[in-house]
This record gives C-alpha cells, structure tokens and sequence, in this order.
C-alpha cells in the first residue's frame, strides 16, 4: 500500500478471490506485445476505489491519469499516448483478482502499474498468471518483503521500501536520539506487523515489554485502546523520569485511536510516539479527531518530501500539473506518491526504448532504475537482483499544522536492507527535475 | 474489524444448494437385459433397456439426425437409501439408478432440436464406481451405434465423477470416441476424499468431536453411524450458523465444541474460514462473493472477513455431506478406513492464503492457535490412519492418464466447491507429460473456465446477505447454464467432425454471449491440496 510518512495503509483493515467476471483471450500466446499499438499503450491499475479503503486510496488512479495526461499532451512516449485502465477492487484479495485478471485478458493492457495493497496483490498476482504472461508488475504500493521474492514474483517492481527496511531506520533512529529511554512496539498481528517485528530483530533491538501483537479490528472493541495506555502507564512507574517510545507499527485508525486514549488518560505528553509511515498520515489522524497538539511532536519516518512543502521542486511541478490536469482534487501526499509513481514508470517505458516489449521493460528497470528521477530523499534500489524501490527513510517530526519536518531540524537520510545489514547515513543526492516534469531519459 | 451490527439473516445456508447437489430421485424398476424398447413421440425416439451389467441406458434419436451421438455419464449419486432428513434428504430417498442422457432436460430438448442424438446410462451400482460407469457408457455407445448405423461421431462427456469416466472412456478405448467434454470434471477418488473428508475431520476437531467420519462400522450399525453423522453435522452447522447471524464480529463456538478456551476466544467464523482454506473450499458460495459488501461503513470488514467464512460455511455445508455419504460408500466399497490425515502438514496447505485472508483469521495469532490444535502433534486432535489395503483397492481404479486422442474440451466453474477447478488443470497437466512422453499429440485439450461475475452477493435493508432464487453462475457445483452447457457441446461436435480443437476465432464465436465463460492457457486454479 502507499505510504510515506503521511500516507496510510488502510482506515479499516487491509484488504482480498476466486477469479470473477473474465472474458475470452487468445488461445495461443500473442505474437504482438499485448497492450502496445503504434499511438497507445494500455496499462492497469487494481486500486481500491469506494469502500472504507477507498476513502484514502481513490485519488491514487486520478493522480496518476493526470500525470499520464500531461505526459500525453506533451508528445506521449515516443508518441504513444499513455492509457490508464482502472478497476475498484474494494481492497478485497478475491476482488482484486478478479480485476487484475479482467485487466489481463478483458482490457489486454501491456503492464499494471501501482496495484495497492499486499493481500490484495499477492492474491491477484498469482490469479492472473502475471509471471506465466510475463505481465510487467510496476511499483506496486506495498511494503510487503514478500514481494521482493523473485521466484515467485518474477515481474514485480515494488516502490516503497519493506517494512522491515523501515523497523530497521526505526530502531536505529531510537537508538541514536532517544538512548536509554524505555520503548514498546504495538504492531499489526499479519504480514505487516510480522515484517515490521523481523526487521527490529535483525538490527538487534530489545524492546522493554513484550511486543503487543493485535489483530485487525483489535481497536475497534471498546475498551482496547484505553486498556493499552493503561498498562503502558505502568512503563512510567517502572521507570520514574524517563519519556518511554511507543513505536506503533500499524494503520493509522489504530494511531488515532490510541492518541486519542493517551490523550483522554492526559498522558499524550509523557511518552514518545514513534508513528510508523503507515499509520502517520497528519491530515488523517486529524480527521480521525486527534488533537492537533497531540499531533504535534509524533515522529515518524519517511521517504518522500512533504507534500506540503512547495518548495520542494516535484512537489510543485506536481502541484501544477494536479491544477490542470486533476482538477478539484486536493494535492496531498496521496496524490504525490501516484504522480511519482507515474513518473517512474514513464521514465521506465523510454528506458525500454522504441519497441517497447514487456520483457524490455523489465530488464531497462533492472538496469537503469536505480537513476530514475524521483521526488522519492532517499535511493532508489532496482538492479538485476533487486525489486525493492526506496531503499530508506528520514526521519521526522509533525508539527501542529501536521507538517513534516526533519527531525532535530536536520535531514538525515538512512538506507538499508531487508536483511541483516546495518542501517548506515547516506549521501543520496537526488537528481533533478526533468524540465517541466517531463522526463527525457532513454 | 468494526464493531458490526449486522441482523439476522446474513448467514444464507445451502438448504437449496445441498438438495440440488445431493437430490435422490426414485428409481424405476429393473429391466431384464436385452434389445431396447424404443417409442417416438414429438419426432424423437426413445429407446430404452439395460446392459450387460444390468445398467439402465437410454437413448434419444431425433427425426433429423446430424450424425452425431452424445454419450453421456451422470455424476456421484448416493449408493444408500435415507431416511427423512432435513436439506439432505427431505423426504426418505432410495438409491437412483435411472439412466441420464444429458445434464438436464433443457439441455437434451436443445441438443435434440439441433439434430443430436443423445445416449447415457445409469450403473447398477452408484457411489464410486467408475469401472461400470465406463463400462455402461461404452455398451450404451455401441447399443446405439448397431441400431442406427448413421451415427458416425461420437461424443463422450459428462458431469462430475461422470466427467472423470467420460475422458477414462476415451482413454481405455481408443478411438471409440471422436470429442471428449468434460464438465466440473471430478478427480481421483482419493482426491477427492483427501477434501472433503478433510474437512470433516477438521470440523470434528474444531466443533463436535461426537462425529464420527470414518471408520464406520460394518452392516448397520454404520449405516446407522453414518446417519447419525449427518444429523449431527446438520445440528453444529445450525449452531455455527446461528453464532455468526447473532454476532458476526465475533459469534461463539458451539456447544458441542471441546477446544481449549484460549482457541474459543478466536471468533468461529475464523476457525470456518480455516478449515475451507486448508482443504481448498473456495471462498465464494451461490450467496457469498467475498468481493463485496453493503454499502455504509462496514462494506469493506464485511467483504474481507466475514463473506468469505460466510461463503466457506455455505460451501462446506455440501462437503461434510458429502464426506460422510461419499467416505461411508468409499469404506463399504473398499472395505476399509480409506482417508488418511497422519502426515498432513495444514500449515503449509495454508500457504499464501495465510497472507490473503489474515484478517479474516484474526491474525497470525489466531492462525498459529488454529493450526497448532489441528498439529499431529496435539493428542486432543487425533489424526486418522487409513487402512491400506482399502487404499490399494481403491486406487486400483483405472486412474486417468492424460492419454489425448480425440479432442477434448473442459468446462470448469473456478468456484465449484464439490469438483475443483483445479481437477481439470490436473488433467491438463497429466496431459501435457503425455505429450511430452510422445503419447498424445499436443493441441487436443482446451480448457473453458466459467468465473462469476466480480460481485454477486445481495444484501436485504439490513445488511444481510441474501440466497439467490437462481443458482449463481461460475460457482456450485455443476451449475452452468442450458447455453453455456449447449456451447460446448457445440464446440466437441465440431471437434468430433474435424478431429481438431476449434479455432480461436470459433471458440470465441462459440462463447461470445457467455460473459461467465473464458479461456486463457495460462490459468491455472489450485489443484487439490492432497497434490500440494
């Protein structure tokens, strides 16, 4: 699923198959590339779209249309005009395969592009024979580690950076500005949560109290979250003076919820709250009626700008290009991620050159990837043996307002792996802006 | 999830569903063997008579014959009487022995019109005896290939366990046939078993340990066994039902249920959803698409975690049905204890679908408690061992080989809960070393899938999901429509003349107005977990 640090997974739960609805394909394989003709190509995007998901996710096919449009009015790529498809798969796994394959042999697009959601998609990948067809499977929007398996996701491209990529920065990140305070993690008992709690083992992190390990919809019972501040409060009896980290490694309801709690208990002050990039999304959690003071100080991870932050040169190009081209729809950071996501894959299909192949695709990813040009502070990570985008986070801190800001008011932007490597400082400088957000790579 | 506040009435069981799939009908007297008693009405004739076995043909020869004979195979029927039982058996059923010439009525009147001549049998003995079932397809093809000497193709095909003895029919007799058409094509028996069977022992452990599901005993005493069987799983059905009609969220284990507390904290509709998911019960039922849910605030809880254990539930209804009549026929048969759980490894069935529906099994904590009471290790779960001399027999069937001579096109529901979509992939796969060994040629076998629609379930004012009057397409087992039936007997005519698959541009043709309907070579539905 997107994230950054404000974006997050699910409001409700994270979402599903049996295929549905599909209609007839060629027999034999298709001697010309699927989805490609001399003035389109056709790509595809399962996304939730109405549902409690779709109150987050549904600009994601917009914001990406836009960019495709823009794209499109400036000469296409390589003159051919970028089409979008896009289907509402509720965040429901069986829904989602059965859109995904619709995509495949309904609408014959060339590629799916920025499919959301880590059950949805491990169930609709396999659904619609992706690796059987050789389906491009770009920049999905999950963070599932699972998915970096290239056995058995031959032709995925994730774009976020796994969970246990972004356990690893938040170990570290605690390590070097909160030594010797006390710390708990309340994670997300699936897949997520499972990541997240691999990557704090790998970089050796001993939390104070056992992990709290809650099932979705956990929080939803009364009572929960005021019974989880209630024995976190005992971490403040235990230890006199300190200002305990509450690492919460789950969707943003479940922050909210227990911001809330803290708040109501009077205590929101007295711990430190370490939001996990999934659930930190500022303008959510406000909505979800977190005080704005409580807001303020949560820090959280990232690895985009903000999109709040005009100065910020993606960030205003995409700006612009969300007024002209998706208008009525706010820019959030929702809106920013897809954009991006956008913009690599266009970046992608003229590194694959004029005769755009699926295969060709894949392999200019493989090849050129790691230099695309993002909005994305930290390294982009594609090679021959790696799927994995964001290789990294910053580290940062909300404001009252709900901003971003680096944390101790500089950026310090750490990469790692997924495995047991160590999480280091990087020097990633981000390239440019292509001229007018158009890129001109090849 | 939310807390939801859904009314009575979410849960729709199967009641229409499992007497569909599992109706006995009362079986006309038997007929001394010899020439058939043949009559004409409405410019078809009729003939009728039994075989060599004492099977029941049949055989429907229209005025204007096309020259092609259809030879058809029913599928599993029940080889006990019963008594009155609710849904399974609402009034007391005898065994069916009566000869079928086609899935339905509807179907024969079509095929009839457009010039088809129709044949079929019905075994003397009827539970698992593909044997006879290919014995009596090809006696009835030959009965009526001497009395009408214009027959010159022939199509074999049939539903279910019919399906099966249609392509073993083709296999065993080479070039009998012209076109194979399997439809909801079963699998091996012990397969089948390994499913069905394993359900039942998993709702056993999970819910009423009272059940016995295997090892009846001999004579009466396990008919009566098995009897009781039924109306117990009947009864913890209801209670499971009722449970998740009260509270979705988290409805309570039934009474019957002896599972530690700390398993019991687990909502049921968790433990339902388990069961199916280590046994390959698909998550889509004629009520419940798991793709949807009613609009308002809950749409996407009820969608992920409650429609697909809602969907198991209705699903697993027929199966432990059928676990229990088919397993005691199975035991009867083979003289023995034939279904086998001692090695199973239910974790790594669970495979990816732990990670698709973890939600719906409240976490990865629910799923390790699940699993974990469900471990051979567990003496509270005790495992079952077959007997296996009863295994040997019953896998001395002749088992399908892929052997492709004749075309042959499938026709599988991705939702069918009774045949997997999976078996005719097996098929397809068995086929596909038969090539690769130089036995069949390769572009004889073209797989037709039929998928429900994206969404399909119905919700009442309050949420509730509701029982559709007409059975939902691309799920059931067995449940294609009169035209979808009639296309691909079309599509195996064509075969049977040309001796070819039909070209793309004639299958597409041939499905163009059957949305449900798909061909893709590289679906590939999950086999049978007993193959995983």
């Amino acid at each position: 699923m997107i994230r950054n640090k404000s974006m997050r997974r699910a409001s409700l739960v994270s979402a599903i198959v049996v295929t549905g609805a599909m209609l007839l394909s060629t027999l034999p394989a298709q001697a010309a590339t699927p989805g490609v003709t001399a003035t389109e190509i056709k790509l595809g995007i399962s996304s939730p779209l109405t549902g409690s998901a779709g109150l987050s996710y549904k600009k994601v096919p917009g914001a990406m249309k836009a960019y495709f449009n823009y794209i499109n009015a400036n000469g296409g790529v390589y003159g051919r005009k970028i089409t979008l498809i896009s289907r509402d798969d509720k965040y429901l796994p069986v829904r989602a395969a059965t859109e995904t394959t619709n995509l495949i042999l309904k609408d014959n697009v060339f590629g799916l592009v920025g499919a959301l959601g880590t059950a949805t998609h491990a169930k609709a990948y396999k659904a619609a024979a992706l690796a059987a067809k050789n389906v491009p499977d770009l920049f999905i929007n999950t963070g599932f580690s699972g998915f970096t398996d290239q056995t058995k996701y031959p032709t995925t491209f994730m774009v976020l950076p796994t969970y246990a990529m972004e356990a690893k920065v938040i170990a570290k990140a605690i390590k070097d500005n909160f030594p010797g305070q006390p710390s708990v993690l309340i994670a997300q008992d699936d897949e997520f949560g499972t990541d997240g709690v691999a990557g704090f083992t790998a970089a050796g992190h001993k939390f104070s109290v056992a992990n709290v390990l809650y099932p979705q919809g956990y929080f939803s019972t009364p009572g929960r979250d005021a019974a989880v501040i209630t024995s976190l409060k005992g971490l403040l009896a235990a230890a006199p003076g300190s200002k305990p980290v509450i690492v919460l490694f789950g969707t943003t309801d479940v922050t909210a919820a227990l911001l809330k709690a803290a708040t109501d208990a009077g205590v929101e002050k007295s711990f430190t709250w370490y939001a996990g990039s999934v659930g930190a999304d500022a303008n959510t959690l406000l909505a979800l009626g977190v005080k704005s003071t409580t807001i303020d100080g949560v820090v959280s991870a990232s690895f985009m700008p903000d999109a709040k932050d005009l100065t910020d040169p993606y960030v205003k190009q995409f700006v612009a290009i969300n007024t002209k081209y998706n208008k009525g729809i706010t820019f959030d950071n929702y809106v920013l991620a897809a954009m991006n996501s956008a913009m690599l894959t266009v970046q992608a299909l003229r590194a694959a050159g004029k005769n755009l192949t699926r295969e060709g695709v894949m392999s200019a990813i493989e090849t050129k990837g790691a230099k695309f040009a993002s909005a994305g502070l930290v390294p982009l990570g594609y090679s021959a043996t790696s799927r994995i985008g964001y290789n990294g986070y910053w580290v940062s801190q909300l404001n009252a307002k709900g901003e971003g800001k680096p944390f101790g008011g500089k950026l310090v932007v750490y990469t790692t792996d997924s495995g047991a490597g160590a999480v280091t400082v990087s020097t990633f400088v981000r390239p440019t802006m292509p001229k007018n957000g158009i890129p001109t790579n090849s | 999830m939310k807390n939801l506040k859904l009314k009575k009435g979410l849960v729709a069981l199967t009641s229409a569903a499992l007497v569909a799939a599992f109706a006995v009908a009362i079986p006309s007297a038997a007929r001394a063997a010899g020439e058939p008693t043949c009559t004409t009405a409405n410019k078809v004739e009729t003939c009728t008579g039994t075989d060599d076995n004492g099977s029941k043909y049949e055989i429907r020869m229209p005025a204007k014959f096309n020259g092609t004979l259809f030879v058809y195979t029913h599928g599993y029927r029940y080889n006990v009487n019963l008594p009155a039982l609710p849904v399974v058996s609402p009034t007391a059923s005898v065994v069916d022995n009566s000869a079928a010439v086609s899935p339905s009525e509807e179907v024969s009147a079509a095929l009839l019109a457009q010039g088809f001549a129709l044949s079929g049998a019905g075994a003397q003995r009827q539970g698992f005896n593909q044997d006879e079932g290919v014995d009596a397809a090809f006696q009835v093809m030959q009965i009526a290939k001497n009395k009408y000497a214009k027959i010159t193709k022939v199509v074999s095909w049939g539903n279910s366990v019919g399906g099966l003895t249609a392509q073993a029919l083709a296999e065993q007799y080479s070039g009998a046939v012209d076109a194979v058409a399997p439809m909801c094509i079963s699998d091996e028996t012990q397969a089948v078993l390994d499913k069905a069977v394993g359900f039942l022992w998993g709702f056993k452990q999970f819910f009423n340990p009272a059940i016995k599901g295997s090892d009846y005993s001999p004579g009466t005493r396990g008919y009566g066994e098995m009897v009781t069987d039924i109306v117990a799983i009947l009864t913890t059905l209801n209670e499971i039902k009722a449970a998740i009609t009260a509270n979705p969220s988290a409805p309570l284990w039934p009474a019957s249920s002896t599972v530690p507390a700390t398993l019991k904290a687990i909502p049921v509709r968790s433990a339902v959803l388990l069961l199916g998911l280590i046994n390959g019960i698909p998550t889509q039922s004629n009520t419940y698409d798991a793709s949807s849910g009613p609009a308002g605030a809950n749409e996407t809880t009820i969608g992920l975690v409650i429609s697909p254990s809602l969907a198991v539930l209705e699903n697993g209804a027929d199966a432990a049905i059928l676990a229990v009549l088919a397993n005691y026929d199975a035991e009867v048969t083979y003289g023995g204890v034939v279904f086998d759980n001692t090695t199973t490894n239910y974790a790594a069935r669970l495979g990816d679908d732990g990670v698709t529906y973890r939600a719906a099994l409240t976490g990865q904590a629910g799923i390790t408690g699940m699993l974990s009471y469900l471990s051979a290790l567990n003496p509270a779960a005790p495992r079952v061992k077959a007997n296996a001399a009863a295994v040997a027999k019953m896998n001395s069937v002749y088992k399908l080989q892929g052997k492709v001579e004749a075309p042959v096109i499938t026709l599988s529901a991705t939702g069918d809960h009774i045949a997997s979509a999976g078996s005719a992939l097996y098929l397809a796969q068995k086929y596909a070393i038969s090539v690769d060994n130089g036995i069949s040629k390769s572009g004889k076998l073209l797989n037709i899938w039929n998928a429900p629609d994206a969404e399909y379930t119905k919700f009442d004012a309050a949420g509730a999901g509701v029982a559709p009057t007409v059975p939902t397409n691309g799920v059931g087992h067995c449940k294609y429509s009169t035209s979808q039936v009639v296309a691909l007997a079309k599509l195996a005519a064509a075969a049977a003349k040309t001796g070819k698959l039909p070209s793309t541009t004639a299958v597409k043709a041939a499905i163009k107005n059957e949305p449900n309907l798909f061909v893709d070579p590289n679906f590939a539905p999950p086999l049978l977990k007993f193959y995983q």
